[in-house]
């Protein structure tokens, strides 16, 4: 009888590197996780982080956490049966750091490389992880926005955002505000929105068709924090007062806002792409896709369409190893090998581009 | 490490010879690391296995030859530094994860 498969997933296509070991078993189709090990770059408040820095964080944490991945799952190398990174897409600098330590690792142990389509990875985990068997997928990070639907063997792109992520919205605002990035921009927004919702201020709403746009919320929720601080510095003159009617902008209802504004926008284009296919599945994945709040408004849609939302907490939303490796090994047992010459790296590699072998229905 | 008049198109040149304890490292920092094309067409690059920095015959492939060629010194210092970035990786990956080094039991 075969034995189970393992691999080593190596993902860095933002600011976390992620190493992790998972066993998948052809026959059963059963996946164990045997290590999931990750490491943050966080820059400091009010500043994004940007390639280069990135860069040097995945280079000088990769054999630290190589070595944590490995004896965590308490294997060596030549039980494993490929090593997967991620090729794209992402940030140049840090997907091609990781890249060139996995082809050392490929060289040095002797085991095929497999590169991984990063969005491919994060549906694979979360199907895995959720058992939501074949649910349109909303995935939603720092650097993507898609609305997904699998058809005949590709994972279809329904809809999109037409300029910036919403999680680059998300944190971009955090950095308009000054709040800290650690753990994650989105989660320090997501708990100030709770102590706001006294009142729902005035963003545009920006869906076209099956698409929207974030672009446009985030300079008006700019301009909105750049009002509270007039509001701040006339207040704290002595005598100071706001003008008849106008209302006091806080942070927290700016935080309330946002969110409201920029789900609602994804639950109306998900829901539309569940009517189109007729599934009564969702499945929400990507770092955004950990935001509680999200997951209730999409909950709340699910339900009034006879469904359900699956989703899955910060070890597996978040960018992590391991997506890379099951989805990798996904593919290493359909034949799949990426060849060392061409074991390169690209910023843009869209969701569709990649056929889903081992699916066939 | 070597600076040397290039060719005109080319004018700044920096050679390095990275020796390594094994063929076999040799061989796989080449392969590592000319996977990824030059980002810059004001750039050019070769990589290459030698014997010995002198030339003496009989000792195996053990030295990485790395020839940078570019327009101006600051592509070439870009681009050089680049590589030394992903050289130190390279190396720092053999030094602590090669099958033989993990085999060997960490002192705690």
């Amino acid at each position: 009888m075969p034995k189970p498969l393992l691999a080593l997933g190596c993902e860095g296509s933002a600011n976390k590197l992620g190493l992790g070991v998972v066993s998948h078993d052809p026959t059963t189709n059963k996946t164990t996780i045997l290590s999931n090990v990750r490491h943050t770059f966080n820059s400091p408040p009010g500043t994004g982080f940007l390639p280069k820095d990135t860069a040097k964080h995945h280079r000088t944490f990769f054999t630290r956490i190589a070595h944590e991945a490995l004896s965590t799952a308490g294997i060596s190398p030549s039980d494993l049966s490929c090593i997967c990174y991620t090729r794209g897409p992402g940030m140049g600098a840090p997907l091609s750091s990781v890249a060139i330590a996995a082809r050392t690792l490929s060289l040095l142990w002797d085991k095929p490389l497999v590169g991984v389509n990063h969005c491919v990875g994060h549906i694979e985990m979360g199907r895995v992880i959720t058992g939501a068997d074949n649910p349109v997928v909303l995935y939603v990070s720092g650097g993507n926005t898609q609305v997904i639907a699998y058809a005949e063997q590709r994972y279809r792109i329904f809809g999109e955002t037409l300029d910036i992520a919403v999680g680059n919205c998300i944190d971009r605002f955090a950095r308009t505000l000054g709040i800290p990035n650690d753990p994650f921009p989105g989660y320090n927004v997501e708990q100030l929105a709770k102590k706001g919702g006294s009142v729902l201020l005035d963003l545009p709403y920006a869906v076209k068709g099956m698409d929207c746009s974030f672009s446009g919320i985030l300079a008006a929720a700019d301009l909105l924090a750049a009002q509270m601080r007039e509001q701040d510095r006339i207040l704290s003159a002595e005598g100071g007062k706001l003008k008849e009617g106008e209302v006091r902008i806080t942070p927290e209802d700016l935080c309330f806002t946002l969110q409201e504004t920029v789900y609602a926008m994804l639950v109306e284009i998900t829901e539309r792409a569940m009517a189109h296919v007729g599934s009564k599945q969702v499945l929400v994945v990507g770092g955004v896709g950990c935001n509680e709040r999200l997951q209730e408004m999409m909950g709340s849609m699910a339900k009034d369409r006879g469904g359900s939302v699956y989703s899955t907490d910060e070890r597996f939303c978040i960018d992590n190893g391991i997506m890379i490796a099951l989805a990798g090994l996904l593919a290493y047992e359909t034949g799949f090998r990426t060849p060392l010459e061409d074991s390169t790296c690209t910023q843009r590699f869209r969701t569709d581009e990649v056929h889903i072998k081992w699916r066939d229905d | 490490m070597t600076a040397s008049t290039g060719s005109q198109d080319f004018p700044c040149v920096l050679t390095l010879d990275v020796p390594f304890p094994t063929a076999r490292l040799a061989s796989i920092a080449l392969q590592s690391l000319q996977v990824d094309k030059e980002l810059s067409a004001l750039v050019r690059r070769t990589f290459s296995i030698s014997s010995s920095i002198e030339g003496a015959r009989g000792d195996s492939d053990k030295i990485l030859k790395v020839e940078y060629k570019a327009t101006t010194n600051r592509m070439l210092r870009v681009a050089f530094n680049s590589f030394m970035e992903s050289l130190n990786l390279v190396v720092e990956v053999m030094e602590e994860l090669d099958a033989d080094v993990l085999s060997t039991p960490i002192a705690a």
